[in-house]
């Protein structure tokens, strides 16, 4: 499909709109946010035949919005708005989000949207990775009101999202979390306009003591369809103090979990070797955000 | 010599302000009126044959005004290399503009020209081709073997060319070495990424004569290489000189399909045709060619090289096009003329395969078998404990020797030593730990390679064009238009040419402009490549300059009634050497000639001089009477992630034996430049192609990577060592490739240096670090 | 189907008709005659065609045209102010960071937009703040050294 045969540039003025829009031109329509990705797809092949695009500019979803502990992200907040966002900014617990909107240059950071990352739906991307890591859930809206679809559930093939055809993506919630959490994000690229070779996010919960009370361990680029939740390195970690031992313990077992791939930018055994390092260099980064050293 | 004004000087480039401004210059901008744009229907299949086109729905597209097919195209081989006649007997003529047989995926097998360019790409689809399928090969040591399929009917085993070369007794001189090493080397495909895509307008004339706007490295060879595939007389066939494009560093030496297709598409139509290649389209195009190198070095114990026998495999893709001289240059350049070695054989093969076809890339072969050779010596010096500057002195030729290329020139300026000595004084050598003696995880390592010997043109090379022609024509208020076809495709070339006007004629720099030119206005020139432009055009501009000067002071000579022998100019004034206040301005010497015979004073008329009227120019075209070789050696130092296998260059030292330096940012910018493909070659970049299919995975750059300004070494030093090259311009030899051919082989001997992995393929990427390091 | 919008293009009005899959950068190339942003890729991959969209750098080969209504964008076209440079193109001529000149103003205006929000950066930002626009000529050292020449407050 080519970009040039769509017919209608169409500019709802609310997420309400832009469902009916949805409705209305069913899979003859697509979702236009920051729209770093849609040339890409369209020279790859990857469009389908479309008559319409829908451009989310004027819907009023560009947010960032704290609300009781946890962060609303509109759809259309851009990278460079989450860097530059006062509850991101600094903070520990959204240090994923922080880390992963720096990694693109400037051009897409301005552009890139959080909707948009989330909603292509591909493991390819960074922003899902991190959100994932901080339990991020989707805020849906369709034709029969909102709708919350947590991201362990969402991406549930390429480029498929778990969306009805005229469900719209309007935000990702950040739900609280707890006191002493903090979050991380690395990828791996080879140079500074990629897609990941590979990439990770992880979110650390401590006590008092610096026990772990829960982790999340996400990874992505390069792993197949969706970014995967490493549980067997959550496990681990939960109710230990982490040390060089336990990481290193818990970069294993990131591969039970992870089945990297191979293509042409790597292999899978390579991506397999470079997940279990950053395992343990995100969550050191995690914890040092916490002021915890690990030994 | 008397002190220079202006060569040697930090000048600024004459079209640094229009391109910061927006740079209206650019092939790419070209539109004329009534003008249509073309598209090219490209193959999806590696290897196919034609059997059958229909147009007819394509045709009745709307905006849709012609559309050709290999059925009405002129079916004559040509060869696409600029540099070299079409005749000449050394190229390979297997091209067709359009074929029906198809060797690569991406080969055009028709065009449409349209009103707009969205009804040319919608028209492509409505081509019906009938292709019946042939059996495709990839891979060169396949390619060879028995019951390989036969891509082109002149070539048995697909063996495009297998020239072998020897001195001395090979075999002695292995029975003579105290130890020998034999290693194989591999380098990938890798593209220039010029930024302005290939892009041409063609416009027929009633008559049937092309104009044509290209984004080209020579305008002379593309004016031959249409002709001649088109069958036309050469004198039908004009191209303009662009005044800028938007880089080449090789991968615009050769005609490609565009311009033949437009001109044949605007001679159907009588109106201009533009096609502007996309970025796919251009990964497609032009790559500097992969080779395989066995590579057997026998050495003393003191590190004298006895033997050394190389055999190198090119893949030069679907046609031979740059393949043939590309394999010479690597041969000669690459291994036979490097380094002193008394018994030597080399051989080669250009070997067909369905890959894409090869082109230009700076440094034409020799990054191959610099990343052989300097890799090997590494490795040697690794086994010897030799030092690798040492060892590289040992076996160095030395400034005075017979070139050893053509010793009927004189290495007559020939600084390596120096290179050598004032690099890894920078770089810090002495303190240059062992391999792999770091402790950490990110382990930094010092690496070194060298190229010994390079051309300054091509001068003594057979079958390749070696002249260059300049024009000057003096203006009344005292400044200098310079016409040469030389296209200045980024290097600077308008700059050095200017100031080297300029010096010779004694006045400012801003009095020179280069001006318009086309085939048809100015004297031949070879094209813009092989580090030539500086020395070889270079001493054509001075000759024009001396020639225009030579006119000023027989004028002037009699106005200051003096002899021509004492006169100079400085700064725009013609003046007796010494006395730089009388004189006469350069302007008023200029009106003598290009007054009217007789003029008005306020006493009444007077008559000037018959004998002095007409225009003053001067003109040149020459070639140039030695290829002096300048000498480079390069040091990095890098840092290896161990865990990740991730390579940061950090440090760059660069010394190159240049000759007389014309622009010193100029020249920097060449070594920085340099770096960055050095850089990429070394680490990242790789044209990657589906083995079924052919089709490239590699085809924009998300997935072909180069290093932005975040993958770059921070410190890039430059030492120039310069000193006065005879037979160059103010003493200028060349610069330019030797930038981007040592890169990759000090690179990887830097890695080694840090971790003790040696990396014998090119890009050494974080994979091959880790699986070196026993890690994956 | 074509539709008429209006861009504010260099603090000029500007009346355009689109059709919806054309880019910002075709308009301004094509339809407004401003050449000096280039094509590199047409995928976003070059920099070639940086622009400052509401004084942001973004690549004008992905940006819709009519998603581009009522916003302000300036062009490298825009920089001159009464015939006198941009110190940033100033500082690019001065640094010699100029070779084949096809990055050169998508360039520019990336390090326009980013000294605009970081005026004092580290070379480090400095090579941030470029990272999205590829140079073929420079090894980007040159115009690493403009950027911050630039940068230098007065």
């Amino acid at each position: 499909m080519a970009l040039q045969e769509v017919k209608e540039f169409l500019r709802p003025e609310s997420s309400q709109a832009a469902v009916e829009l949805l409705a209305k031109y069913g899979n003859r329509a697509v979702i236009l946010a920051g729209g770093t990705f849609l040339h890409g797809l369209a020279s790859r092949g990857l469009l389908p035949n479309l008559d319409a695009l829908i451009d989310l500019q004027q819907a009023g979803l560009s947010y960032v919005k704290s609300e009781d502990g946890a962060l609303a992200l509109g759809a259309m907040a851009t990278f460079a708005d989450l860097r530059d966002a006062d509850q991101l900014k600094g903070t520990s617990r959204f240090g994923a989000v922080s880390d992963a909107v720096r990694y693109p240059p400037p051009q897409i950071q301005n552009m890139a949207t959080v909707g948009g990352s989330v909603a292509t739906a591909t493991s390819l991307f960074d922003l899902p990775v991190a959100l994932m890591a901080l339990d991020g859930t989707v805020k849906a809206l369709g034709p029969a009101g909102f709708r919350a679809i947590g991201l362990d559930n969402f991406f549930l093939d390429y480029f498929e999202p778990a969306l009805q055809k005229e469900e719209l993506l309007v935000e990702v919630l950040l739900p609280k979390l707890p006191p002493r959490s903090a979050s991380a994000f690395l990828k791996l690229e080879t140079n500074a306009n990629d897609l990941a070779l590979l990439n990770i996010g992880v979110r650390i919960t401590v006590d008092e003591s610096g026990t772990c009370l829960e982790a999340r361990v996400v990874v992505g680029g390069g792993v197949g369809k969706s970014p995967v939740r490493a549980v067997s390195c959550e496990s681990i970690l939960k109710g230990k103090r982490c040390s060089e031992k336990i990481l290193a313990e818990c970069a294993q077992a990131v591969l039970a979990d992870v089945h990297p791939v191979s293509d042409h930018r790597a292999s899978a055994q390579y991506r397999a070797a470079v997940a279990k390092v950053f395992v343990r260099r995100a969550l050191l980064q995690a914890l040092g955000r916490l002021g915890l050293t690990v030994s | 010599m008397s002190e220079m004004k202006i060569v040697g000087k930090r000048v600024l480039r004459s079209d640094a302000y229009d391109k910061v401004t927006g740079g209206r210059g650019y092939p790419v901008n070209v539109r004329l009126p009534g003008m249509l744009h073309a598209k090219l229907l490209r193959s999806p299949y590696p290897h196919a044959r034609v059997l059958h086109i229909d147009t007819s729905k394509a045709e009745k597209l709307a905006g849709v005004k012609a559309v050709l097919t290999p059925a009405e195209v002129p079916q004559i081989k040509f060869h696409p290399v600029f540099f070299s006649p079409s005749l000449a007997a050394s190229m390979i003529r297997d091209m067709l503009i359009l074929s029906d047989t198809v060797r690569f995926a991406g080969q055009p097998v028709a065009a449409v020209a349209a009103v707009q360019p969205e009804a040319a790409e919608e028209a492509l689809k409505l081509i019906h081709v009938e292709y019946e399928r042939l059996p495709a090969v990839f891979d060169p040591d396949q390619a060879v073997q028995s019951g390989a399929p036969r891509i082109h009917e002149h070539a048995e085993s697909n063996v495009a060319m297998h020239p072998s070369f020897s001195f001395g007794d090979l075999e002695r001189g292995f029975e003579e070495a105290d130890y020998v090493f034999e290693n194989t080397y591999q380098t990938q495909r890798v593209h220039t990424c010029y930024l302005e895509p290939r892009v041409c307008v063609v416009e027929s004339d009633s008559q049937g004569n092309l104009t044509v706007w290209s984004s080209t490295q020579h305008i002379f060879g593309l004016r031959e290489k249409l002709a001649f595939a088109l069958g036309l007389p050469i004198s039908t066939v004009k191209v303009v000189k662009p005044p800028y494009i938007g880089g080449g560093f090789g991968g615009k030496l050769d005609m490609g399909y565009i311009e033949p297709i437009c001109a044949l598409l605007s001679r159907k139509t009588g109106r201009p045709v533009r096609i502007e290649q996309t970025r796919y389209e251009d990964f497609i195009t032009t790559a500097r060619n992969p080779i395989k190198i066995h590579l057997k070095t026998g050495v003393k114990k003191d590190g004298t090289f006895t033997a050394r026998y190389a055999k190198s495999i090119l893949d030069t893709g679907a046609h031979a096009t740059h393949g043939a001289v590309v394999l010479m240059v690597h041969g000669f350049y690459g291994f036979l003329l490097r380094y002193r070695c008394p018994n030597q054989k080399w051989e080669g093969y250009t070997v067909y395969t369905n890959n894409m076809i090869g082109g230009g890339f700076r440094g034409y072969g020799a990054p191959q078998a610099a990343f052989a050779v300097e890799s090997q010596i590494d490795e040697i010096c690794e086994e010897l404990e030799l030092d690798p500057i040492e060892l590289r002195l040992k076996n160095a030729h030395s400034e005075g020797q017979p070139h050893p290329f053509d010793p009927s020139f004189n290495l007559s300026t020939y600084r390596f030593e120096e290179c050598l000595k004032k690099g890894a004084e920078a770089i810090g050598w002495a303190d240059r730990p062992s391999a792999n003696s770091m402790g950490g995880t990110r382990k930094r390592g010092i690496g070194l390679a060298c190229q010994p010997l390079w051309v300054s043109g091509c001068i003594g090379f057979p079958d390749i064009y070696e002249h260059s022609g300049a024009i000057i024509k003096l203006n009344v208020d005292g400044t200098a238009d310079l016409s040469v076809a030389t296209v200045d495709m980024g290097c600077g070339q308008n700059t050095v040419l200017a100031q080297i006007a300029a010096e010779e004629l004694g006045v400012p720099l801003e009095a020179v402009r280069i001006t318009y030119a086309d085939t048809e206005t100015v004297p031949f020139d070879a094209p813009s490549h092989a580090s030539r432009v500086t020395y070889s055009a270079g001493l054509a501009v001075q000759a024009a300059a001396g020639a225009a000067k030579k006119r000023v002071f027989d004028i002037a000579g009699r106005l200051l009634n003096t002899s021509v022998e004492k006169l100079e100019i400085t700064n725009g004034r013609v003046h007796i050497e010494g006395s730089a206040e009388k004189g006469v301005s350069l302007g008023d010497v200029v009106k003598q000639a290009e007054s009217p015979y007789v003029v008005m004073v306020p006493d009444g008329t007077q008559r000037t001089r018959l004998s002095e009227k007409g225009t003053i120019m001067g003109m040149a075209s020459l070639a140039p009477t030695s290829n002096p070789s300048p000498a480079t050696a390069e040091f990095v130092e890098v840092e290896v992630d161990t865990e990740t296998g991730e390579v940061k260059v950090l440090r760059v030292v660069f010394a190159h034996d240049i000759g007389r330096v014309i622009n010193p940012p100029g020249a920097e910018g060449q070594v920085e430049g340099g770096t960055q493909q050095g850089v990429g070659y070394a680490l990242m970049e790789n044209l990657v192609f589906d083995q079924t299919s052919g089709a490239c995975l590699t085809g924009d750059f998300l997935d072909y990577k180069i290093p932005t300004a975040l993958e770059m070494p921070p410190e890039i030093k430059c030492i120039f060592i310069e000193s006065n090259e005879p037979t160059g311009p103010f003493g200028a030899k060349s610069l330019a490739e030797p930038c981007l051919i040592v890169p990759a082989p000090a690179i990887a001997n830097a890695v080694y240096n840090a971790v003790g992995v040696r990396v014998r393929d090119l890009p050494i990427t974080p994979e091959k670090i880790l699986a070196g390091l026993g890690k994956l | 189907m074509k539709q008429r919008i209006n861009l504010t293009i260099n603090e000029e009005l500007q009346e355009v008709f689109v059709e919806p899959h054309q880019t910002l950068l075709h308009v301004l190339r094509e339809e407004l005659g401003l050449i000096g942003t280039k094509k590199g890729c047409d995928t976003g991959g070059c920099g070639c065609c940086t622009v400052l969209l509401d004084d942001r750098a973004v690549y004008a080969c992905m940006v819709f045209a009519l998603s581009a209504q009522g916003k302000k964008i300036i062009t490298i076209e825009g920089l001159r102010e009464n015939g006198k440079l941009d110190p940033v193109q100033e500082a690019f001529i001065e640094a010699g960071a100029v070779q084949c000149g096809y990055c050169t103003c998508g360039m520019i205006m990336a390090a326009k937009a980013f000294l605009l929000h970081n005026p004092a950066p580290s070379d480090q930002e400095i090579r941030a703040g470029i990272a999205g626009n590829l140079c073929r000529c420079t090894g980007y050292h040159k115009i690493v050294e403009a950027v911050r020449a630039a940068s230098r407050p007065g």
